[in-house]
């Protein structure tokens, strides 16, 4: 794999060609569409001025760069056909996500392809900003900073960075050096600055790996490890890695007052308080007793002694501290202390392996420093790139009222956000998927970044345009011998040819260019005097982050993993709360602080304690584009109180709650009903159970039972019954669904198998699966009917049930009672939770099947279940009759350019993966087992004249899933792992009893009870 | 009619049977002149007819939009995936089964009360299949395509799914339609005959004469003419008590809870039945009334049609009770729930209009008091009306909303294209029916003349008046 | 030789003379079919049931052939059933031989019974439709007398003779 390095200039207008391009392919209507910022001259079908590697129209190349979405760093394989990139996924070998990518990282192509980007540079007129163009834009740049140069007003210009690691840093403080300006800020608002702090005191490194399968325990005090705290890849890869080992898997208890996605796959869950972490961590150090402990957690003190008795008596545990109170640093560092004294470090903390993610990160404090300045006139210039500071600060910093006393900003963002909106003049950066650069994720190895296409718009590199500026400046000119950025970056690893070798997989070893972080000048901010009956916890999303992903459909259609709750802001609450100020689901609530209030419908959460309240982050942009309007910005909620550290102390507020009279809205969710009705669907077991050999299995009800005889069963219905009863009897003879017939059209029978103990329910797979399959995201309030709609505003067709996601994430509270009657009950608040990843199941003998007037779905020979777009005429009766309900409609003509419901506008549609038709309006559709991948495989081994190697590919979620808990494969073939996944011994159907010879096997999820069964109710 | 005996008086309680009397009608004249005068077009008549249209305006505008914008204008909330539309085409097929039953299934079994009400019964089953056949168009995703469900010859010889109930459904809907038309119009015969012997207009007269066939009421004639009405009946008979069989066989064939049951032929054809005379109530009461034929429709054709509503009725409410029995005797969990969530939970107040309509409503029909009072009957008709079609919701909407994957489980609310559309086949049925009965004589002159004693030379011959 | 009769007994009456002395063959019209008239005919049994039966016959294998043919063809499996099956199939068998059986018969009562006829022939008079009988006797000029006096016998309120 190879890259062009010499960009050329008909990026802009590629949007044309790929059009062409995709009228020669005949591929959908969706790509179809007038490209805005086509140039209309001489049209190349391949956008590239010299085809530099062997592109062939229809074959994909592969590059390998750096996902840029977080700090964490992780390497990507972005597959790019035609000179598009189609699909990121994560690079197998690099060392920090394995060739796993979470949803974020795979959605970084919908801001390479986001609608709103910045088309060119931009600049002040008046009120508005104009397009300009790049020598003009340069040109006031250049002046502007000689100004401040010569006045020497450099010190006191402000640049602020979104943190990245690697050699850019250095690289821009150089530049900035030389027209006299001060080291810029890094920041990142999603960084837990007080444990980092805490951990480099404590272990010498600010991000030690965690090594999860060494422990025998995991207790995290509110550090949500698999929510997007640090680094969210490698944390979910290892933790799932130690879970799925089942015998000897760590337990797991979670300390905090709400229940995050971590909390939710721990097997017990202790909601202490907020900001009583510190006691409980004193308890087990034997520093405090666990009575009072209990008392300042508020809850019952069996549960404090049970776990400071288990975490005495555990061989190795791993205690992790997180949360975003305001003594988060004290918290971690008393963790890490306890850590020391139970000998975990270097046994389940490792901090000779860590992670430099985090390397001069600068928090929440700087911004306030920086907005207290520029309030009082002090800053001349402020730059800011990506990094939207007036979003994500609490309002107490005014940090968008102090850009107003800044003479002249400038903005190197290449999306719109709050803060660039401010800015006098827009340099728009190329986005990291058309970006050079590097990372070093760990110590002494550099992660590459490349450009894996021609710039989508008329964009240039942030680094380059530094370099610019800087060489029009006689005096600085000479300290700058490369041509561009990329000469930066061949230069740092020995040169252009070892660049050109590092660029096949992106990794070499090395070290990124090291830079000193500004000296941290301002002094912590507490908290004001706060009052109000609840504890307030706005949460980073899972999806959105601070708010970065707010702009693209696919995680604003994601639903998040622990409400469910997608395109819209809820006020979570116990159920005892919604029942003492008298609110059911969707009714308005007004959360009121001393920063601000939020109003917004309510939601039932048994996962949070009565007296706390909790909002996510990241939504209701201003101006961040036309997705992120969606719901509210629970920022506005934010008190400036800082940790130790200097980080928001986001989990510290105090506020009131109160009923907005009466008024309702629909909650956004693709929740049904939360329970399992007893019906086995997500299916848990206890480990000592799962022991003694209580799982069931070996038993016979009946002949090709599905759960124990399971290749028969996937097999056989179809297979014996394809003669038909106008055949001769018992007669071999199948045709082509024969095992043995000579096309071998039924040799394989593609499976697949899930293990629930490893899912942690974290919906990357789902994203992977609208990566793939160009499903149309359908939440965008402009994407319902055009006359008189009944329902309206964002998540409109959500709430009648319309989201087309394929696979889905299914998540079951194990509670006897609706969720709205539960009570909380001190001594034991814990309950279980069951995630389960539902898709088409390809059963064997498939209701859907028979049911269809046109055969546009029927069984194919592998074992698919087909479903044929151009023959279905949309009777719905197949999803009728799928027990599964994984069927989904195009009630909207989504894929069509020409209409309001369209849902890949210019350019997201480059984005759409050519091997698969977009769907139009009036037809069925569902999980395919990605048989557009299954045919590339065939076809390849038959060109390469070869068999097909076990496990040689796999589908999209399969390859993105974090937990590596999916393994698709041929059940027919013994050496493939799926088919030995399948005869686990955990193994089972969902709704078996209705004889359906499912396809899909999932692998019951495993709990670790407490030692001492009274410790968990 | 004023100087006639008035018919009510007479009461003769084996209605049914096939010996029947008109004692106000005396010759064959009085018939022709009575019935034919029906044909004068009149004002209310022509106010009617514009209501029906507008109706069917609207019903229009909402599909063509719906065409258009894709099905997501109506109500449809996944993974209810049929809504108001597949309830409207049950509907109306129900409704197109009274016809037929009067006319054959009665006409073998000798009822004599079927002769007066027969004739608009079955323009009634025609119009009515007529209306049903549209919704499987209108509630597919590619209204363009329906042809695809029907085995039509095409060069790459692509058939249908001969397994799949909707093409059972294909096939049973053009018979019945073919059927009931053709029985429909072979009884018009002679009727047209005789208006073309009235006719003055020459160009009418052309017509008709066309349209009869150059009927002469021949013995010859007639002879084959009853054999072959015999045999078409006899078809018939069957036919009626499949469709709707096949009919129940799109919910029955299907594993969701709540449909999958073999109770549901009987049932849907009960269910039919019943409703099916419930809209010819509503037809015949205001006809017999404005048109001045309450001496052909007597209370004792309406006392014993009301009796095969009554027992209809009690035949559909013992099929709730044994669905109610076999979900709790089963013991299938998944229609446990949903039985629970039809009747106590989500949807209980559908099921309880289903219930109070069709079961205890009719249940007033015990006495014969209210079985001679047409004004009951027809306010009956309507609430039965109302209930047939809530007992299609209850099967249709709550079986999807609460199937067996509790994740799925959603509501339902149909839109104004819902509703648009469903007017709009009021409006379409009835602009049929208006434009029918001003045209053609809406009751069978042939048969009636049958059964009114003839006139004789020597009178003590015959017992007649 | 046409007469047109108000009474059906009188009808009948005279219909049993002419058949009695053999004047000519006769056509008998009356609005209503009435069994007297039948009786005093006793024509032979109509033949539409042939019609019927072959007609439903053919339907029945049709409906059948075309199912089974049909899923034969496209060999597809759906749902683990058999490529094609009796039981679903007899619903075809039952609508298609309803179907063609039905039309045929409406076709052999047009058949037989000489319909469509576009013009209105010889000897046919609108009261027919209406209340009246009739008897039209074909017959030998020789006889048109005896015909003559026995419609008038019998009643008949007019009497003509029509070529």
């Amino acid at each position: 794999m190879t890259v062009d390095t010499s960009v050329s200039e008909t990026g802009s207008s590629a949007g044309v060609k790929r059009r062409d391009f995709l009228k020669v392919l005949g591929v959908s209507g969706a790509a179809t569409a007038a490209v805005g910022c086509s140039s209309g001259d001489v049209e190349k079908l391949i956008p590239y001025l010299v085809s530099p590697d062997q592109t062939v129209p229809g074959v994909s190349n592969y590059y390998a760069t750096t996902c840029r979405e977080c700090a964490a760093g992780c390497g990507l394989i972005v597959e790019v056909r035609d000179g598009r990139a189609i699909k990121a996924e994560g690079n197998p070998e690099h060392p920090v996500n394995r060739g796993a990518l979470c949803a974020r990282g795979q959605s970084s192509l919908q801001g390479l392809y986001n609608p709103d980007r910045y088309r060119q540079p931009m600049k002040r007129e008046g009120d508005a900003l104009v397009a300009t163009t790049w020598d003009d834009a340069l040109q006031i740049l250049s002046a502007k900073l000689g100004e401040v140069k010569s006045r020497g007003q450099g010190s006191r210009v402000a640049f602020v960075n979104q943190h990245e690691q690697g050699s850019f840093p250095a690289f821009l403080d150089g530049v900035l050096a030389g027209f006299g300006i001060a080291p810029h800020l890094s920041y990142d608002a999603e960084a837990p600055v007080a444990v980092l702090q805490a951990n480099q005191a404590a272990y010498g490194a600010a991000w030690p790996a965690i090594d999860f399968s060494a422990a025998s325990l995991i207790v995290s005090f509110g550090a949500d490890f698999l929510d997007g705290w640090g680094l969210p890849v490698p944390q979910q890869l290892a933790f799932a890695e130690a879970r799925g080992k089942v015998e000897g898997a760590p337990r797991f208890i979670y300390v905090g007052a709400r229940r995050s996605l971590t909390g939710l796959n721990a097997d017990q869950w202790i909601p202490a308080k907020p900001g009583s972490e510190l006691a409980i961590v004193n308890a087990i150090a034997g520093k405090g007793s666990a009575a009072a402990a209990a008392e300042a957690a508020g809850v019952g003190v069996a549960l404090i002694d049970g776990l400071v008795a288990e975490v005495r008596k555990a061989r190795a545990s791993a205690l992790l501290a997180g949360g975003f109170g305001q003594d988060a640093g004290e918290l971690a560092t008393a963790v890490a202390e306890l850590n020391k004294a139970r000998g975990n470090v270097g046994k389940t903390i490792k901090p000779a392996d860590g992670y430099l993610a985090f390397e001069g990160v600068a928090g929440h404090v700087e911004m306030r420093a920086l907005a207290e300045r520029m309030n009082a006139g002090e800053v001349p210039m402020l730059l800011v790139r990506h990094a939207n500071p007036a979003y994500t600060t609490a309002p107490g910093v005014g940090f968008a009222a102090a850009m107003a006393k800044v003479p002249f900003k400038v903005s190197f963002s290449s999306v719109p956000d709050e803060t660039t909106s401010l800015c006098d003049l827009i340099l728009p950066d190329h986005h990291g998927l058309e970006s050079w650069g590097d990372a070093e994720p760990v110590k002494g190895r550099l992660s590459l970044q490349q450009p894996t296409m021609d710039p989508v718009f008329d964009s240039r590199q942030t680094a380059d345009v530094l370099l610019a500026v800087a060489k029009a400046d006689p005096s600085l000119a000479s300290k700058y011998g490369f041509a561009d950025y990329r000469g930066y970056i061949a230069s740092r690893i020995g040169g252009n040819q070892n660049l050109k070798n590092a660029l096949p997989t992106a990794l070499v070893s090395g070290a990124a260019a090291s830079r000193t972080a500004p000296a941290r000048t301002a002094s912590r901010a507490t908290a004001k005097e706060q009052s109000g009956e609840y504890t307030l916890l706005t949460y980073l999303s899972p999806t959105l982050g601070d708010g970065r992903g707010a702009n693209k459909p696919w995680l604003q259609e994601l639903p998040d993993p622990v409400t469910k709750i997608l395109w819209q802001t809820v006020v979570e609450m116990h159920p005892e709360t919604a029942k003492r100020i008298g609110v059911a689901d969707g009714e308005l609530v007004t959360v009121t602080t001393a920063a601000g209030s939020l109003t917004a419908p309510a939601l039932v959460y048994i996962g949070l304690r009565p007296d706390t309240l909790a909002v996510a982050l990241g939504r209701g942009h201003t101006a961040a584009g036309r997705y992120a309007e969606a719901g509210e910005n629970a920022w506005q909620l934010l008190d400036a109180a800082e940790d130790r550290a200097g980080g928001a102390a986001l989990g510290a507020t105090k506020a009131t709650l109160v009923k907005a009279d009466g008024k309702k809205q629909r909650i956004v969710t693709t929740e049904g009903s939360g329970r399992q009705h007893g019906r086995g669907i997500a299916q848990a077991i206890a480990l000592p159970a799962l022991l003694a050999g209580e799982e069931g299995h070996g038993h016979h009800v009946f002949e090709g039972q599905a759960s124990t005889e399971f290749l028969p069963g996937l097999r056989s219905p179809t297979a014996n019954d394809a003669q038909g009863e106008f055949g001769v009897p018992n007669s071999k003879d199948k045709g082509q669904y024969d095992p043995e017939h000579w096309s071998g059209a039924a040799k394989r029978r593609w499976a697949m198998t899930i293990d629930l103990a490893k899912c942690t329910g974290c919906s990357a797979c789902v994203t992977a699966c609208y990566a793939e399959n160009n499903i149309p995201t359908v939440g965008a309030s402009w994407q319902g009917p055009v006359l008189l709609p009944d329902r309206t505003g964002f998540g409109a067709n959500v709430t009648r049930g319309r989201e087309m996601a394929w696979i889905r994430l299914e998540r079951y509270w194990e509670i006897d009672r609706e969720p709205k009657d539960v009570v909380f009950d001190p001594e034991h608040p814990d309950f279980d939770t069951n995630f389960i990843p539902m898709m088409c199941q390809h059963c064997g003998n498939a209701p859907c099947e028979p049911v269809c007037p046109v055969y546009a779905t029927y069984h194919a020979p592998n074992g698919l279940n087909v479903q044929v777009y151009n023959r279905c005429v949309g009777t719905r009766y197949c999803s009728n009759n799928c027990p599964y309900k994984v069927r989904y409609y195009n009630w909207f003509g989504y894929g069509d350019p020409t209409r309001s419901q369209y849902a890949f506008p210019e350019p997201l549609h480059w984005q759409l993966n050519p091997d698969v038709t977009v769907r139009q309006k009036g037809i069925m559709e569902k999980c395919t087992f990605c048989v557009q991948r299954i045919k590339e495989a065939e076809h390849r081994v038959s060109l390469e004249g070869r068999e097909m190697q076990p496990d040689e590919f796999t589908t999209a979620c399969a390859q993105a899933c974090p937990s590596r808990a999916i393994v698709f494969g041929d059940a027919a073939d013994e050496n493939w792992s799926v088919a030995k996944w399948a005869k686990d011994r955990r193994a089972y159907h969902v709704f078996e009893e209705l004889n359906t010879y499912t396809a899909v096997v999932y692998l019951k999820k495993v709990n670790h009870p407490a030692p001492t069964a009274s410790a968990t109710a | 009619m004023a100087t006639l005996a008035h018919p009510d008086d007479l009461r003769r309680p084996n209605i049914a049977s096939a010996d029947i009397q008109l004692p106000a009608v005396t010759s064959y004249e009085q018939v022709d002149n009575e019935i034919l005068a029906v044909l004068k077009p009149t004002k209310a008549w022509f106010a009617s007819l514009m209501l029906a249209i507008a109706c069917l305006g609207l019903g229009a505008f909402s599909w063509i939009y719906q065409i258009h914008q894709g099905l997501g204008v109506a109500g449809y909330n996944p993974p209810v995936m049929w809504g108001v539309y597949i309830i409207t085409f049950v509907f109306w097929v129900g409704i197109g089964h009274a016809g037929t039953l009067i006319s054959a299934i009665l006409y073998l079994f000798r009822a004599g009360f079927r002769t007066t009400i027969y004739r608009a019964a079955e323009a009634m089953t025609v119009f009515a299949v007529m209306t049903a056949g549209l919704f499987p168009i209108i509630h597919i995703g590619r209204p363009w395509k329906f042809f695809w469900l029907i085995p039509y010859p095409n060069w790459r010889l692509i058939w249908p799914n001969f397994k799949s109930p909707l093409v059972w459904d294909v096939f049973a809907i053009t018979t019945y339609l073919t059927i009931s038309t053709t029985f429909l119009f072979v009884g018009l015969i002679p009727d047209i005959a005789v208006l073309r012997d009235r006719e003055t207009n020459p160009i009418r007269r052309k017509i008709l004469g066309f349209l009869s066939f150059g009927w002469r009421n021949t013995e010859r004639e007639w002879r084959h003419f009853a054999r072959a009405y015999l045999f078409l009946a006899a078809f018939s008979t069957p036919l009626v008590l499949s469709v709707h069989s096949v009919v129940s066989f799109d919910f029955a064939m299907g594993i969701v809870p709540g449909w999958h049951t073999t109770i549901f032929p009987p049932y849907f054809v009960a269910g039919a039945i019943f409703s099916g005379f419930a809209m010819v109530w509503t037809i015949i009461i205001p006809m017999r009334r404005w048109f001045g034929l309450r001496h052909y429709v007597t209370l004792n054709h309406l006392d014993a049609s009301a009796k095969m509503v009554l027992f209809t009725s009690l035949v559909v409410g013992l099929a709730y009770m044994i669905e109610f029995f076999i979900a709790w005797y089963g013991g299938v969990k998944y229609e446990q729930d949903y039985f629970w969530n039809r009747v106590f939970g989500q949807w209980w107040w559908a099921a309880w209009i289903m219930l109070t309509c069709n079961m205890i409503l009719p249940l007033s029909l015990f006495s014969q008091k209210l079985r001679r009072n047409p004004t009951w009957l027809w306010i009956l008709s309507i609430f039965i009306n109302i209930g047939m079609w809530f007992e299609r919701f209850v099967i249709v909407v709550p079986s999807l909303s609460h199937d067996v994957e509790p994740w799925q489980w959603s509501s339902y609310m149909p839109t104004w294209v819902d509703y648009g559309l469903l007017i709009g086949s009021f409006g379409w049925f009835f602009m049929w029916f208006l434009l029918f009965v001003k045209q053609l004589p809406v009751m069978a002159l042939a048969e009636i003349k049958e059964i009114i004693p003839p006139r004789m030379k020597h009178t003590h011959s015959h017992g007649g008046h | 030789m046409m007469g047109v009769f108000s009474e059906l007994d009188s009808t009948v009456e005279a219909i049993e003379e002419l058949k009695q002395r053999k004047v000519g063959d006769l056509t008998v019209f009356s609005p209503t079919p009435r069994h007297e008239l039948e009786h005093a005919v006793h024509p032979p049994m109509s033949g539409v049931r042939k019609f019927t039966l072959i007609g439903a016959l053919s339907g029945v294998c049709f409906g059948f052939w075309i199912a089974i043919w049909g899923s034969n063809y496209w060999p597809l499996v759906v749902g683990g059933k058999a490529i094609s099956t009796w039981l679903p199939y007899v619903v075809f068998g039952f609508e298609v031989m309803v179907m063609v059986g039905a039309l045929s018969t409406v076709f052999g009562m047009f058949y037989l019974a000489g319909i469509p006829r576009l013009t209105m022939t010889v000897g046919y008079d609108p009261r027919f439709s209406r209340g009246s009988y009739g008897i039209f006797c074909e017959c030998a000029p020789e006889q048109l007398v005896e015909a003559e006096s026995i419609l008038r016998r019998h009643g008949a309120v007019e009497v003509r003779g029509e070529k």
